[in-house]
């Protein structure tokens, strides 16, 4: 503020915010409430409680694991739970009316929703790096218990298909919450689509209906992509043989769950008025 | 400078704010009046870009906001004060602020320090806090980019009286050092003690602007003086016979008159007085006059006394 009236601004004083800045504060706000500590807090746990298992089951069978075992295992925890905050990211600013001050000071919406984006990714990918290091930590103990020598053999296939599909469900929680705006609404449909249905209803009708393995892989991420992860078998663990339409079903159901929502989504957005 | 520009925003067949223009000048407090649902709110959210324009536009310093380079180094606005989650502490929203702007980390505790929030409510979780208490982190919050223009909506709603005056002196320093200021409020007297200039809006449209004096003058010459004396009896009588109108008004009288004509009436009369006071509800008269035909609750014969809150 200068001493003689300004009629114009002094635009000398700001640039343009850096889209790296954004990034930051949109992490920092996925983790600075009570609600994130909470969820980090029991991911935390669960990982410990699979570890506790993990050795206590090969300990007292003598078993033997190694990292492909392991990584199947250790993203479990970081999968069930933490895809929560690629809703709440999006669905707090309506939720707790945060969106006022986020596009007051942001006021090209765009850049602040890809911010979050980029922030969830990370965290994404920063979930499985913790899996990992929970997993070796579980490998070391695992051959102390037992005596068994230490395996680490871990497909690279194996570990780029887990943090794609970590990625995957991240951006369908992300999706749906943008084009819901609703925190309730987006947590259980994501949860319902993502989790319920493949584990209560796909799979049992994949399993008895041949008309099931042939639209399933179409509407569901789960189905489509399971061929994919593990090279070479199906939701229900019986060998497929894969081809170039498992790669289009899995990049079709993405554009279904990740693709059309998301879009239809940001375009809500970029519209709404926010109050 | 803030510039409202023929601005109507509808909804469907509401129109909520009616081809609005206004400019809010620099070194001056802009007051905004009007009663609840006037269109306050609507265009102040147009002005930094929340709610789109049906028609016209709102620039700020000669540019619409969106094309303000880290407009929060410019505008600080305060629309909703309790519009910032309700489980983050009042730091850690100050500082959220001051990271997108790319402040530093100190200048969250020079405005914690200027509203008068302490380090201990600093530390409370926004859910735990009163009305006043987020009012003054909102205005905290706006004034974090020291920007030169401040949007400020209802910014005393829910401040004791002690923070009313705060916040006045506040504002008035701020446009003294050539700073924009523009408030709203649905209460006439919490404005017309600080604001240079005024908005009276009604029904999203505007109808009347200018200095205090100015509105005065257009809401006529109806000086009106409130009275009481040892004899108001003798009082009234001179008055009357002087040509001014007299009433009784509570323990004294109400003339229709100036606060000299009453005066020199009484030494003529030789009458003591015990209270004299200018009647001037002229500019509330004026207030409730212009909106009340679209205030929820009509105000029949326009006849309150200073001190009472329109609508």
């Amino acid at each position: 503020m200068s001493t003689t009236a300004p009629v114009t601004l002094d635009l000398s004083k700001s640039g343009p915010t850096p889209f790296s800045r954004l990034v930051k504060v949109e992490w920092r706000k996925m983790v600075d409430t009570r609600g994130g500590l909470w969820l980090m807090g029991i991911t935390a746990g669960l990982l410990l409680l699979v570890m506790a298992l993990v050795v206590l089951v090969v300990g007292l069978n003598d078993g033997r694991v190694d990292g492909n075992d392991l990584s199947q295992v250790f993203t479990i925890p970081v999968s069930l739970l933490l895809p929560v905050f690629a809703i709440l990211t999006v669905t707090s600013e309506w939720s707790q009316r945060t969106a006022l001050a986020s596009f007051t000071l942001e006021p090209h919406r765009g850049r602040v929703i890809l911010a979050k984006l980029v922030a969830v990714s990370a965290l994404a990918v920063a979930t499985i790096v913790v899996a990992f290091v929970v997993g070796a930590v579980t490998n070391v103990l695992c051959a102390l218990v037992t005596d068994n020598p230490l395996a680490w053999n871990l497909d690279l296939s194996t570990l780029v298909w887990i943090v794609i599909s970590q990625l995957a469900f991240f951006a369908m929680g992300f999706a749906l919450a943008c084009l819901m705006l609703n925190t309730p609404g987006a947590i259980s449909v994501f949860y319902v689509v993502a989790l319920l249905m493949p584990l209560m209803v796909w799979s049992t009708l994949y399993a008895i209906f041949d008309w099931a393995k042939d639209v399933l892989p179409w509407i569901d991420i789960n189905t489509a992509i399971t061929p994919l992860t593990t090279d070479g078998y199906d939701i229900i663990g019986e060998p497929v043989d894969v081809g170039l339409v498992n790669y289009v079903q899995g990049v079709w159901t993405l554009v279904l769950w990740v693709g059309i929502p998301v879009t239809l989504g940001m375009w809500r957005i970029l519209r709404a008025e926010v109050k | 400078m803030i510039t409202v520009d023929r601005l109507t925003v509808s909804y469907g067949a509401f129109t909520a704010v009616d081809d609005v223009s206004f400019v809010a000048q620099p070194g001056r407090v802009t007051g905004f009046l009007g009663p609840n649902g006037a269109g306050k709110s609507t265009t102040m959210r147009v002005m930094v870009g929340l709610t789109p324009p049906t028609r016209g536009q709102a620039t700020i310093g000669g540019l619409r906001y969106h094309d303000i380079p880290n407009p929060g180094r410019h505008v600080g606005a305060l629309l909703d004060a309790g519009a910032q989650h309700a489980g983050r502490t009042g730091r850690e929203i100050l500082t959220i602020g001051a990271q997108t702007m790319g402040l530093p980390r100190t200048r969250v505790d020079e405005m914690l320090e200027l509203v008068g929030l302490t380090d201990a409510e600093a530390r409370r979780r926004l859910r735990n806090y009163s009305l006043g208490m987020k009012q003054r982190l909102g205005i905290a919050h706006a004034l974090l980019g020291d920007p030169s223009v401040l949007i400020l909506d209802e910014p005393a709603n829910g401040l004791d009286p002690a923070g009313i005056r705060w916040m006045r002196g506040l504002l008035k320093g701020y446009a003294d050092r050539g700073g924009t200021v523009l408030l709203s409020s649905h209460l006439l007297h919490e404005v017309e003690q600080i604001a240079d200039e005024m908005i009276l809006i009604g029904h999203g449209r505007i109808v009347a602007q200018g200095d205090r004096k100015t509105l005065l003058e257009r809401a006529g010459n109806a000086a009106v003086t409130l009275v009481t004396s040892l004899d108001n009896a003798a009082l009234a009588t001179a008055l009357t016979g002087a040509g001014h109108a007299v009433e009784p008004a509570g323990e004294g009288l109400k003339a229709h008159a100036t606060t000299e004509e009453v005066g020199r009436a009484a030494l003529t009369a030789g009458v003591v007085l015990t209270d004299l006071r200018s009647g001037g509800a002229g500019l509330e008269d004026l207030f409730l006059e212009l909106t009340s035909e679209t205030a929820r609750d009509a105000v029949p014969g326009v006849a309150v006394p200073t001190g009472g809150t329109p609508a």
